[in-house]
């Protein structure tokens, strides 16, 4: 038998760990610049320095629309990079064969591994004033794009 | 050359995780309480300065008789609030980053939940010398 984790346990599991991380990282790596003024500046921030000490690079598109969305675009997510998925899957297949819910399922677990930036990106964005709720998009890997929404 | 001096922590939800007296006067009692009411009473006006600047040294904000209240501010909201008598502002200023590198020390502590009381008697250690040296 799989040993089958539901999509809640993990977020349960990972709550308490994004908490701290995410407080971690945003202390840290704010120490040396001044402070932000603006939302737009907390996620320039992120898109450059936070994204470069986590993931080596910068966010390759940011786009918004200038009304609280935000969508960071990752050409090449380094998490995800060495994840091997089937270049058939469809995101929204329907689930009638057998072989179409597997592939469902590996993208299933897929997300799951998107919980973790996720969350530490809302614990960053959080601790620095800006509440937010952030979900990602993985339709074509290793791109990877992050909906960053911010609560008015 | 005795010097008041009250140092304390407060986090982004306005709970106190670290309080500390380190000035050279001796400790007297109801100073120590009146010192506590004076930095709460000066968090309103943080909060307002905090977004009129980007700098997190946000020099005296408040003043009570002779005391001045200065604070310096993290990104993530952690404010370093300092009573003191003494107009020494770079030493001041050099304080307080010295505290914010060992806050992030903290921080970085595993076991430290952000948002909680600082127990450890290492850091108050180290604060009580770095006020020493900087005060």
């Amino acid at each position: 038998m799989e040993g089958e984790v539901s999509e809640s346990c993990v977020e349960s599991l990972l709550a308490e760990i994004v908490l701290v991380v995410g407080h971690q990282f945003s202390e840290r790596y704010t120490m040396d610049r001044p402070r932000f003024t603006d939302n737009l500046e907390a996620i320039k921030f992120i898109c450059k320095d936070f994204w470069s000490e986590l993931f080596k690079k910068q966010i390759d598109n940011l786009k918004t629309n200038h009304r609280g969305t935000f969508v960071l675009q990752d050409n090449r997510f380094r998490w995800l990079a060495h994840m091997s998925i089937d270049p058939s899957v469809q995101a929204s297949g329907n689930i009638q064969d057998p072989s179409a819910m597997a592939e469902n399922k590996s993208t299933q677990a897929t997300g799951m591994h998107l919980y973790f930036p996720c969350g530490i990106i809302r614990r960053a964005l959080s601790n620095l004033g800006i509440a937010c709720a952030v979900s990602a998009d993985i339709s074509n890997l290793p791109a990877c794009s992050f909906v960053i929404r911010i609560k008015a | 050359m005795a010097s008041t001096a009250c140092f304390m922590i407060v986090s982004k939800n306005d709970i106190p995780i670290y309080e500390a007296e380190v000035g050279t006067v001796p400790k007297k009692e109801d100073a120590a309480h009146q010192h506590q009411f004076i930095l709460h009473a000066a968090l309103d006006i943080v909060q307002d300065t905090a977004w009129t600047t980007s700098a997190m040294f946000l020099k005296s904000i408040d003043r009570f008789n002779d005391l001045v209240v200065s604070v310096y501010v993290t990104a993530g909201h952690t404010r370093l609030m300092l009573l003191h008598d003494s107009r020494n502002d770079d030493g001041i200023k050099s304080f307080f980053q010295e505290v914010h590198e060992l806050y992030i020390k903290t921080l970085l502590n595993p076991l430290y939940l952000p948002g909680s009381r600082v127990t450890s008697s290492h850091f108050d250690t180290k604060v009580r010398a770095l006020a020493r040296k900087y005060l």
